[in-house]
């Protein structure tokens, strides 16, 4: 019965764990946000699932993700924002060239 | 049930055959597109799990988010048709360990808690769409305008971080030169 | 039997579209014209540009025609004829359509050319200034239904329609569905005299046929949406239900095709400025208005 739940919750983690993956390892500050962006996505999955199967009479939990959305957005906006001031000073978003950002 | 673990499965495969996609282009074009499917099957796995606003709402958003991804990664990468074969990646070792611990660790915990009882049925969608409407403005009015507040805030700060600062910076060099 | 009917009446509208478009154009009415060029495309070579990207450049064509009869299965004709009866199509519509420009970005990735990759970016700062003026009028028309059911935001304007009841939301969506349906004045896509084509300009063929099925697909699209917000869908009287619903569809549909072909094609700059400026502000108010007129007329 809660098969159907634990499909999601390890889908969820997957794709967590493909997020963490990618905003650690990849050079470019878009590439990181990506990253990130997949890391959102698995939690969106499981704050859905868990409104869906474990409280579906409690619509927290779907303002939760709405949340979680609107943080998403967020991250969007003000990264590239970020992007482009760098890209302006410094002509690439690599971060390897960064290094000035290490205290 | 069978059906939704069933759809539920064949959805979450496809998000994260597009989510590994994403890092194995070295296509930026196809790199942005890839995580855009992958978001949209995770709006399908919404729709599957019933959760019908909240699916239709992620598909709607991510065909924008990502599409403006895809002109930035254009923008600013190097070689953004991957045909140079560039190797866009650091600390691979660590990263792949990080991944696979943080995933580890998310699924022993979907596995190893006792999750109680499943609830079979979920409300229908007209009834959630307004059940979410008086939460949104009831309730939770508080965090929803917080949320909103927090995106016109985000949107200010990303203007002001974008925008060029030429005016002032000539302007400095008046003062100097005088 | 449903999804025959709409997809039939669908690919009729368009195929009588491409007619009268023709018309228009050459002066001669010629019904057979649009089914003869598209089996001749059939019998054309489909030139694939050198080193392309595959997968996007076969994609593109076939996902803008998905995602207009998407878009339509959600539209209901009639009471009961209607694919999808969601429980929220007033939003899936939004959705739908909005993968529009995911397949103009692929198509103009794809194929490998400058012209087409202009087109397909355009488009994307095309979407930026057309978009909020497709979603705001649409709240305020489901503010009115109290719903985002498409059959009851029909059922609402059975006293009065909408395009009466909130004249400034319907003149804002008008103007944004042309720009989403890419027609002439809003072309900057496909812009045939700057860009030679623009996204199209790479396609030839069978796929340069189902790009072009497709646009036409998506102008009945829009057309059956803004019948269906604001046009009172299938209310009318005498003829039944479905026939009005056609009627009104195919009238959008043609105004639209016709009041392209006067204007001279904006600048996307201009496009931009304006939506913002002025077009943004008018929907808000159109909400405004429309909240006023829900809470005080009873």
């Amino acid at each position: 019965m809660t098969a159907v739940l634990i499909v999601a919750l390890v889908t969820g983690a997957i794709l967590f764990g493909i997020g963490v993956y990618g905003a650690l390892s990849q050079t470019n500050l878009v590439m990181i946000m990506m990253g990130v962006e997949l890391v959102l996505a698995g939690a969106l999955v499981n704050l859905v699932a868990f409104w869906r199967f474990l409280h579906p009479e409690s619509y927290s939990g779907q303002m939760f993700v709405l949340v979680v959305m609107t943080v998403m957005a967020v991250e969007m906006a003000v990264g590239f924002g970020v992007a482009i001031a760098r890209f302006r000073a410094r002509g690439s978003v690599e971060m390897e060239e960064a290094e000035d950002l290490k205290g | 049930m069978g059906a939704q673990a069933f759809f539920l499965a064949v959805f979450g495969l496809a998000a994260i055959g597009f989510g590994v996609a994403v890092f194995r282009t070295s296509s930026m074009v196809r790199s942005a597109l890839a995580l855009l499917f992958s978001q949209t099957a995770v709006g399908c796995m919404f729709l599957v799990m019933q959760t019908e606003f909240l699916g239709v709402l992620q598909i709607m958003m991510m065909a924008t988010e990502m599409s403006i991804m895809a002109i930035f990664m254009v923008m600013f990468m190097m070689d953004p048709g991957g045909l140079g074969g560039m190797d866009m990646t650091h600390q691979k070792r660590f990263s792949i360990g990080a991944g696979v611990v943080a995933a580890g660790a998310a699924i022993a915990v979907a596995l190893l808690a006792d999750w109680g009882a499943v609830t079979a049925q979920a409300p229908d969608a007209a009834m959630q769409t307004r059940e979410l409407g008086h939460e949104l403005l009831g309730r939770s009015m508080l965090i929803f305008e917080t949320a909103g507040v927090t995106i016109l805030t985000a949107m200010i700060a990303a203007t002001a971080v974008a925008i060029p600062v030429q005016n002032l910076a000539s302007k400095d060099d008046k003062e100097v030169s005088q | 039997m449903t999804v025959a009917i709409v997809l039939l009446t669908l690919f009729g509208s368009a195929w009588l579209l491409a007619v009268i478009e023709g018309w228009t154009v050459t002066g001669r009415l010629r019904p057979a014209a649009p089914l003869i060029s598209g089996l001749a495309h059939l019998g054309r070579e489909s030139i694939v540009p050198r080193s392309p990207d595959r997968v996007f450049f076969e994609a593109a064509p076939v996902l803008l025609l998905v995602v207009a009869v998407l878009g339509a299965a959600v539209l209901p004709l009639a009471p009961d004829l209607v694919i999808a009866d969601l429980g929220t199509g007033a939003l899936f519509i939004n959705a739908a359509l909005a993968y529009v420009l995911v397949a103009l970005i692929m198509a103009g990735w794809g194929p490998n050319g400058a012209y087409a990759m202009i087109g397909g970016w355009r488009f994307l700062g095309q979407l930026i200034a057309y978009s909020m003026l497709i979603v705001m009028p649409i709240t305020a028309v489901a503010m009115r239904a109290e719903s985002l059911v498409n059959t009851a935001i029909v059922g609402s304007q059975a006293a009065l329609w909408n395009i009466v009841y909130q004249p400034l939301g319907f003149v804002l969506f008008y103007i944004a569905a042309m720009a989403l349906a890419f027609r002439s004045p809003f072309d900057l896509p496909t812009a045939e005299g700057e860009l030679a084509g623009g996204v199209d300009a790479e396609y030839t063929g069978v796929r340069l046929a189902v790009l072009r099925l497709a646009r036409l697909t998506l102008v009945v699209t829009l057309a059956s949406a803004t019948t269906v917000f604001y046009l009172g869908g299938w209310h009318g009287p005498l003829l039944p239900p479905w026939a009005w619903s056609l009627i009104k569809t195919l009238a959008v549909a043609v105004s639209m095709l016709l009041a392209g072909g006067y204007l001279p094609r904006i600048r996307e700059a201009d496009l931009m400025r304006w939506c913002w400026t002025l077009g943004i502000p008018l929907a808000l108010l159109n909400i405004v208005i429309v909240g006023l007129l829900i809470l005080v007329v009873p």
